[in-house]
Formats: C-alpha cells, structure tokens, sequence
C-alpha cells in the first residue's frame, strides 16, 4: 500500500491528445505484435521439445494472458516511447527469432 | 501513464470498459441465452416440440436422406461469384456428416460438394437439412432462433463480412479480461464489496456497488469464459500456423493423418459404403472398454463414394466437462478399423477441458442454470458500469453544458433495455408471422434489427433530461415495452400453439415451460422497474436522492473508480 501511495503522491499532468493516441494505438499494436512473436517463438521452439500441435496448443493457451499483462503494463509505464519500443519490439525479435528457429527446424 | 498505477488502471478499466462495454454486453446477453440455445429452438419451432432422440440408423434412415441433399442456393451465388464462372450444373459430393446432443430433438444432416477451384483444392458448399430422427421426415427450412441466431450473435454480432464480428468480439472479451485485472486494482477492498450493496443511497453509489459486487461474486466466471472463448478462437486472432509457418503446420497434419492412417485424398474409384450402424456397434463397443460408454454425438463420412472413404465416429460429451470426440475412424468400403485416437497429450488435455467448459456439452440442468445466473451477472456488472460513467458525469456535463453523458445514456438505454425488446420483438415476430411467408427467417432477423434501430432512436430521442441531470425517460418507457412484449410472447404462444404454461408444467415440457416463465419473469421484473422509475420522475424527493452531487462519494476511496 506504502508504494502506491507514494505513487500517488507523485502525481504528473495528464497526457495531451496526441500522447495518448500514441499510447492507445502503442498499447493495441504493441501488444498484438508481441502475441504473435510469443506464439512465433512458442510453437518454432517449443516444437524442438513437444509435438508442433502440442507447442502450438500450448502457446495459444498462454498468448492472452500474456496479452492482458502487456495491456495493463503499457498503461502503467511512464514513457510512450517505452510501449512501442519495448512491446513492437519485442515482438518483431521474438517473431524473427522463431523464423529463424523454424528454418534450421525444416 | 498518470503518475500512480492505480489511477491509469482506473483510465484503462473506464474508458476501454465504456467503449467495448457495449459489445460485452451482447457477447454476455447472447451468451446466456446461447446455454440454452436448443431449447430456445423448441420454443420458436413447434413442430420440433419432443423429446430429443440417439443418432439414427444410418444404413436404414440417414444414407438415403443424405443422397437428396443439394447445395444451398446462396452458397452457390457465392460460389460463383468467387471464381467469376458459371459452376456445373452437378457437383461431386464430397463429405457427408450429422451433429446431435443430448439436448436435440430433431437432427441436422449437411454435405459438402466440391467447386472446382484451382486456387484452393479444399473449396466447397454445403447442402443440409433438418429431419425428424423419429421418422426420418425431413422439416422445412426454419430459423433455429436460439442455434442460428442468438448462438452467432455472441460469437459474431452477426458482422460476417470478413470476419469482423469475430475480431470485435475477441477484442472485447480481451478488454473484459484487462477490465478485470485493472478492476480489482481500482477496488482494493475486494471482501468488502462481496457484501455492500445500499439500493437506498443515490444512483451512482449504488449502481457502483452493484457492478463491484457482480464483479466480485462471480470474478472467476467472468475471467474464465472470455478467456476460453479467446482460446476457442487462437487460431483466427493469430493465424501464425497458418501463414509463416504454412508449410511446417501442412506438413504436420499430413503426417498426423497418415500416422492414422487415413486417406488424405480421394482414390478416384468409386465404391460402395459398407454398413454404418456396424461401424458404429464397434464404436459404442470401443468407447465401453474404455471405461466411457456413450452415445453418438458426431458422425462424419469422407470421400463419399469413393474406395477411399471412411467414417469417422465420435462421442457425445453428455458425461463430462472435457470436450473428447473419442473418435474411432473405419474404412468405407471394408468397414475395418482404422485408428482409435489415444487420449490427447497434455496441452491439448487442458485445452480440451478449457473448451468443454466453454460450450457445456454435458447433461447437468443446475450447472446449466448457474451458467445462465453467471452471464446474467456478467450483463449487470457491465450494465451498471455503463450507468455509473453517465451518473458520475451528468452533474458535471449539465454544468458544464456538454452532452457526453447524454449521449452515452442514450447508448447504455439500446445495449441494455433495447436489446432485450429486440430480442423480445424476434419471439414475437416468430409467432405472428405467416407459416407459408416466403424467407420467413430473414423477416424474422429484419424485424429484430429493426426494433433495435426504432430502440436507439427513441433512447436518443427521449435523452434531452440527461442534459439537465436528469434520467431519461427512455429507461422506463422501454422497460414498459419489454413487460408488454414479454407477455406477448408468452400469449402468442399459447394462441398459436395451444401449448399454454398450465400444459406445458403439467406435461413436464421444460424446453417451452422454463422458456415461457423466464419471459414472464422478465415481463415481471420490467414492469416492476417501470413503476419505481415512474414513481422516482414523480417523487421529489426520490429525484433529489439520484440527483446528489458527486462529490458526496469522495471520501471514499472506490470514488477513484471511472
């Protein structure tokens, strides 16, 4: 309770339209870029340990939970800049990852 | 974003909860009515008021009926349309398959034709119908108004053109997972609003322990089943396997199905079909050695006519939550066991559960109910939402003279009460139009949306109070509409089929009896609203109650809410 309230103590001026555009649009495209490099990366390496069904299965699972922490998360964080460059980004390495992964598989 | 935690978490769970709000309240309505979908049907087509029935004999009922079949005329259009060219004047049939459970009374056939497409070898229509299992005579053409349009309705909002429908209501039921997530952040005193509910105080107080309390009570089903409907639909909102990994995922398949040892194509020899009901003695006889006895829920024939064909046959999930076909798969033509599927490995175990209790195949009538009380929890958690953003706003927007509250009043009025008349308005409509109506059905859905238009325009019409701080009359004329329309139903009923509720209870006929008392009920409970709204426009001092400034709320800590 202490460190929210601190948090709250700490309180900055609301965003401008544009910031929260930015943040909104970060925070759907982000996040969506993030669960399909999840998924990506989930079966293209899962599948080296599990039958590919089985890994395929299993990340689409876990994907929306995952999707529901990277929401909330971009709405927590501070920056804008943060969101796309950590959820985008995130999701285009894990998606190159698994493409890559997937190619020494075949 | 705004400096604590807890207060972007109240930004994100009001203004994504207020936008999608509307969609989650169908999704969740639609839902609830979709738990008991096949009873609905019995309510909307008398002809199919009996018991349910097994699976029929296929050699003796269902092989000659499903040589009839013919494509469906608009999948032919569209068919034609998709490749720009004329389609034979007869198409080789493909597949053949029957669905029942243990709630179907009447069952429905469908067959697949091939449409020579070069672009896509899989591409067919359908053809189907809908007999009588007890006489094999096949009915007319109807809408199945709980299983073909209330059912869609919550997977899809009925939006088909490329699939939009479904993207909106995956969005949505997202949203319902971060709104409840950023939820509970905004309330911590997640005990205490199990128990706080004061009708008595002022609308925006009491509106908000309503929606805490329904969030509270019922967290883990409101988690679960947008969680699981998400789960359903993976593979449409990330169609990975389908795109980068195409040729990873087809070759997976094939050698799925080839380690089955089934035929993945046609022989292009024709054969005869050996005999079914065999097939299925062995099916039934496989299932009780393993400890599950059951009936057939699903039975699929591929490469009809064809020396490769073969049945598949697959369990109906009456006995349990986990949704297992258990299928056992035999050759067409020497009637042979193919391949007995194993029990499922360990992901797709969980996902089959995750999915069974989803769509709540099994034979249990209380769980069936409670899954009713869930949804309908779900429609007065977000509906309070939605009235507790206008009631929070009005004093400041008619300060202000801005008409945000107003507008969204306006909108809280179609999503809650205009639903239900439209909803009404289709029983309705089921029982008063002709039988020999050409395309009954598509009358049937106009005079649906319809209502539901006239509902928006007059809940925009009826909003100019809100300006002023005031409610809108629109609540209680269309809670008057729902009470008047609910009894209808239940009236036409009785004058259309004869089957009033006095028969119906005394027979024991649940699907139109239980039907026939939750529309009372509703009527009931309207016309009850009704009153009380009409008494608080009148009452001064009831007005003065729902007209108490916000600031009364902000001692309290939910007061950071919305």
């Amino acid at each position: 309770m202490s460190v929210l309230a601190t948090l709250e103590r700490a309180k900055r001026p609301s965003p401008t339209r544009v910031q929260l555009v930015a943040r909104v649009a970060g925070a759907l495209l982000g996040s969506y870029a993030f669960g399909w490099g999840f998924i990506a990366l989930g079966v293209a390496g899962g599948s080296r340990l599990m039958p590919f069904g089985e890994a395929q299965t299993l990340a689409e699972l876990l994907v929306f939970l995952v999707l529901v922490a990277c929401l909330c998360w971009a709405f927590a964080v501070r920056s804008v800049a943060l969101v796309w460059g950590v959820l985008a980004g995130a999701g285009a390495l894990m998606t190159l990852a698994g493409w890559l992964l997937s190619g020494k598989a075949v | 974003m705004l400096g604590s935690f807890r207060l972007s978490m109240t930004w994100l769970h009001t203004w994504f909860g207020l936008v999608l709000g509307f969609v989650l309240m169908v999704v969740f309505f639609f839902g609830s009515l979709s738990v008991f979908d096949r009873e609905i049907d019995r309510w909307a087509t008398p002809s199919s008021r009996f018991e349910p029935q097994p699976m029929p004999s296929y050699d003796a009922m269902l092989a000659p009926l499903f040589a009839q079949l013919t494509p469906e005329a608009d999948e032919l259009a569209a068919a034609q349309a998709r490749l720009g060219r004329p389609l034979e004047a007869s198409l080789p049939v493909k597949n053949y398959g029957a669905y029942t459970t243990h709630r179907d009374p009447v069952l429905e056939l469908y067959a697949e034709f091939a449409v020579d497409n070069p672009e896509d070898p899989d591409d067919h229509v359908h053809g189907h119908v809908t007999i009588d299992p007890r006489s094999g005579e096949v009915l007319p053409h109807e809408l199945k108004l709980g299983s073909e349009f209330f059912y869609p309705m919550h997977l899809g909002l009925h939006l088909d053109w490329h699939f939009i429908g479904y993207y909106l209501v995956g969005f949505a039921a997202l949203v319902m997972l971060v709104a409840l997530v950023s939820g509970v952040v905004v309330h911590r005193k997640l005990w205490r609003e199990l128990f706080t509910f004061r009708p008595g105080k002022n609308l925006q107080r009491s509106s908000l322990d309503l929606h805490n309390l329904t969030g509270v009570l019922a967290l883990p089903f409101h988690f679960m089943f947008p969680l699981t409907g998400l789960i359903i639909f993976a593979g449409l909102h990330f169609p990975v396997t389908d795109t980068m990994y195409e040729p990873l995922a087809r070759a997976y398949e094939q050698g799925e199905v080839r380690a089955k040892g089934l035929p993945v194509a046609p022989a292009g020899i024709p054969a005869e079909l050996a005999s079914v009901d065999a097939m299925v003695a062995v099916a039934k006889q496989r299932w009780r050695a393993r400890g599950m006895p059951g009936q057939v829920g699903y039975l699929t024939v591929t490469h009809v006519g064809d020396a490769n064909s073969y049945v598949s046959i697959f369990r109906a999930g009456s006995d349990r939550v986990t949704l297992v076909g258990q299928g056992v798969h035999f050759s067409g033509v020497s009637g042979e066991l193919l391949h007995e599927e194993p029990p499922a490995p360990a992901a797709a175990s969980v996902k089959d559960f995750l999915v069974g209790l989803h769509l709540q195949h099994f034979e249990h009538w209380l769980l069936r109910w409670l899954y009713v009380l869930g949804g309908l929890s779900g429609c007065v958690c977000i509906g309070t939402g939605l009235v507790f953003f206008v009631n929070k706003r009005k004093h400041q927007h008619a300060r202000r003279g801005v008409s945000g509250a107003r507008w969204v009043d306006a909108l809280a009025v179609t999503a809650i009460t205009g639903m239900l008349v439209a909803t009404l308005a289709i029983l309705v409509a089921n029982r008063l139009l002709p039988a020999e109506l050409e395309q009954r059905g598509e009358w049937e859905k106009r005079s649906f949306w319809l209502t539901w238009a006239l509902s928006l325009s007059h809940a925009c019409w009826r909003s100019a109070p809100v300006r002023r701080a005031e409610l809108s009359p629109a609540w209680r004329e269309q809670c008057w509409a729902i009470a008047g329309l609910g009894s209808a139903a239940v009236l036409l009923n009785w004058l259309t089929t004869g089957d009033h509720l006095l028969d119906t209870l005394a027979a024991g006929y649940w699907p139109v009896a239980g039907f026939d008392l939750v529309l009372l009920a509703t009527a009931g409970i309207a016309a009850a609203t009704a009153r009380k709204l009409g008494k608080r426009a009148r009452d001064p001092s009831a007005r003065l109650a729902s007209h108490a400034p916000a600031a009364l709320d902000d001692a309290e800590p939910e007061a950071a809410h919305g």
